[in-house]
């Protein structure tokens, strides 16, 4: 009998600031954390409950409780701003980034979940012009 | 073409309604708002996890979009269209219109790209000390960059056809559409476990249509519904190539270990996806029964494999009465009922050394006919008294029962019985608008919960894993021997449950309010001799919101969720 464990840890903020009327300001900002994994497993030992020469089989599993280990963090920040830059016309910008870091393994003895490394960032910048009319 | 179509039949609709609100001859008010403009996006590293939602190779471009709004109120009637074009496959759009309460008509198209990531299979490589049985893997597609387009079109309309009765047809659809790439492993048989892995071309549909009638007769509310639902894939499944069937280590005894198979050294499709469709009628009937109020539900559904032939049938009735006992009592009943039926399907398997010269004692046949864990008759009973103790706690009491019986199961002359007993106790305290509070504890006490019978181990206690089942001379073990040795039953389902919730909100100013709660859960199965399953979780849960001034808004929380679960692990065993 082994127990898996799961953690998950979210944090976020969001404000909304508008110091005029043309001016519109907003920011999100999450963490989230998670991880699982397994206790180490013990095999119980069956030398003396087998027949015949299995020698060969390797019934330690060291590592086996490692293959399903988890540990991902992650950081998604969100802000803009729109400014009234004439009657009935808005500018607006936005930013989305998000950035995640894999510690579930390493490249040598430690396997990575089966996916691999998902070690990585993205972001994404949006900008135009709003006509209301 | 399909999605061509799909658009050109989205607009068209989008036209319509729009068209039918503006042909209206009443003073109306206008306004539209345009956003023109651009993105742009990039990415570092492995970019399916963090921009999963994303589509990534538009990454390093200037892609242009757009945002179109337009509302138009009339006296009697108003009209909505937004749509936010992301890019290609990343759009928004909802058009909402209705005429006074006689018409509504609501249309949604939302559209996504998703990142699908490679199973690399690198666990899937192993072999025994010595050179002997051997568990290895291929990427055919190594590199492949997989995602799926998804499409989700939902319309509904609601008609009122007559006033007198509040007659109203209501009809609704739902289509979701796929097409991508996506990842396709074929499994080789254990005598050389070989998984390969290529890429599968992703084509699917679904959809889903209900269409009902409601009605006032005399002093109840009646109602059908109908509904359909369909799902497809448009593209063929892959094949693989099926290893030859040898020893592996030696590389000989072919002609033995092929009989062992279903099949060998061939090309067969794989992954294959189901056709399938589901049919359902509903009634529904409410209204006042002596003191109090009832309401009732019959349901029955038809729901298809088209391609393997296989169909379950249920039926499922609900009646609710709940009826004011005194000003500070209130009395709810429920009681629900399920019966479904599902094809057991035969499972044909080739015999033991099939074509081979076998003793006698060894000749076996495998074929069986797999009863169904769908089939049940399931019935649940509850009854609840909520009681207001003072003006500002309020507490209600529930206790029910629920029975399944899965009969055919786990063979056709078994039947596995369930049965629950659930209590639960709420607490809601009041003060004002500063502060409120609730707390809820629930029980259950299961006999007999769902299980996979024998589904692990072998007989717990042997000194030595001796066969038992055969009159053959050999010392060993056959491997299908070793079906007839498993005793232990596997559920994850638990005997005992607790449940806890406290939830709280404080207000100390209009502007501002703190939300602090806590969920928990622990569970266990008492009657497994030989595994010790149980879970347990725990969620708090800490939030702020505050609009000091019309200037500033604010929100921030914290939710923390910790689970435990406690189960076996086995390891299957080469030599089985």
């Amino acid at each position: 009998m082994v127990d898996y464990k799961t953690k998950a840890t979210s944090l976020y903020a969001n404000a909304n600031f508008v110091p005029s009327q043309r001016l519109h300001l907003f920011t999100t900002l999450s963490y989230h954390k998670s991880t699982a994994e397994y206790d180490p497993v013990e095999m119980p030992d069956i030398t003396d409950k087998l027949e015949g020469d299995l020698t060969h089989q390797d019934f330690s599993f060291d590592h086996m409780h490692e293959y399903s280990n988890h540990d991902f963090g992650s950081v998604n920040l969100a802000l803009g701003f729109g400014y009234l830059i004439a009657a009935q016309t808005t500018f607006t910008f936005d930013l989305e980034y998000a950035d995640l870091t894999d510690d579930s393994g390493t490249a040598g003895t430690d396997p990575y979940y089966v996916y691999g490394d998902e070690s990585g960032s993205w972001y994404m910048i949006r900008s135009g012009l709003k006509f209301d009319f | 073409m399909k999605s061509k179509l799909t658009i050109f039949s989205i607009g068209l609709l989008l036209l319509l309604a729009a068209s039918f609100s503006v042909a209206q001859s009443e003073e109306t008010v206008d306004k539209y708002s345009l956003w023109l403009g651009g993105y742009y996006a990039d990415s570092s590293d492995y970019a399916k996890k963090a921009g999963e939602y994303r589509l990534l190779e538009n990454a390093g471009e200037l892609v242009p979009s757009f945002k179109f709004g337009w509302q138009s109120l009339r006296p009697n009637s108003s009209f909505d269209l937004d749509v936010d074009y992301l890019d290609e496959e990343n759009i928004v759009g909802r058009m909402t219109s209705r005429i006074g309460d006689r018409y509504n008509f609501d249309v949604q198209y939302r559209s996504l790209s998703r990142q699908l990531q490679q199973d690399l299979l690198t666990n899937m490589e192993t072999r025994e000390a010595g050179g002997g049985k051997i568990l290895t893997h291929d990427l055919m597609d190594a590199g492949a960059d997989y995602s799926y387009h998804r499409r989700e079109i939902l319309s509904k309309v609601s008609l009122l056809l007559q006033r007198d009765n509040n007659v109203r047809f209501t009809a609704s659809h739902r289509s979701i559409l796929k097409s991508g790439e996506e990842q396709a492993i074929a499994s080789n048989h254990c005598l050389s476990c070989h998984l390969t892995s290529k890429s599968q071309e992703l084509e699917s549909s679904t959809h889903q249509f209900q269409a009902g009638i409601d009605a006032e007769v005399s002093k109840y509310d009646v109602g059908y519904q109908f509904g359909f639902r369909m799902y497809e894939s448009h593209v063929p499944a892959p094949s693989a190539y099926y290893d030859e069937a040898k020893h592996p280590v030696n590389g000989g005894s072919g002609v033995e270990f092929a009989p062992r198979q279903l099949y060998d050294d061939t090309t067969l499709a794989f992954s294959a996806q189901p056709k399938t469709e589901k049919m359902s009628h509903k009634l529904r009937l409410k209204g006042d029964l002596g003191k109090g109020k009832f309401a009732g539900s019959l349901s029955y559904s038809r729901s298809e494999n088209k391609y393997s032939e296989l169909t379950s049938n249920a039926w499922v009735g609900a009646f609710n009465y709940a009826v004011t006992m005194n000003p500070q009592t209130r009395f709810i009943a429920r009681l629900t009922g399920v019966r479904r039926e599902a094809d057991d399907p035969f499972i044909d398997v080739r015999d033991y050394r099939v074509g081979r010269t076998t003793p006698s004692y060894l000749q076996s046949n495998f074929d069986y006919e797999r009863q169904s864990s769908l089939d049940r008759a399931d019935g649940k009973i509850t009854a609840e008294v909520i009681r207001r103790l003072n003006p500002k706690m309020t507490l209600s009491v529930l206790a029910g029962y629920n029975r399944v019986d899965r009969y055919s199961y786990p063979d056709s002359d078994d039947n596995l019985v369930s049965g629950t007993f659930i209590g639960q106790a709420k607490l809601n305290y009041r003060k004002g608008l500063k502060y409120r509070s609730s707390f809820k504890y629930r029980f259950e006490k299961t006999s007999d919960p769902f299980n996979t019978f024998k589904g692990l181990f072998e007989e717990r206690g042997r000194e030595i894993l001796t066969r038992n089942v055969s009159a053959s001379p050999f010392f060993f073990i056959f491997y299908w021997e070793r079906e007839a040795l498993k005793y232990q039953n596997i559920t994850t389902e638990p005997t005992d449950l607790h449940e806890f919730a406290w939830k709280s909100t404080w207000r100390p100013t209009l502007k501002t309010s703190v939300n602090l709660g806590l969920n928990a859960k622990f569970d266990k199965n008492g009657d497994l001799d030989s595994l010790d399953v149980k879970h347990s979780s725990f969620q708090p849960h800490l939030s702020l919101t505050t609009a000091p001034n019309p200037k500033w808004s604010f929100t921030a929380g914290l939710t923390l969720n910790s689970s435990k679960s406690r189960g076996p692990v086995t390891v299957a065993l080469f030599d089985g």
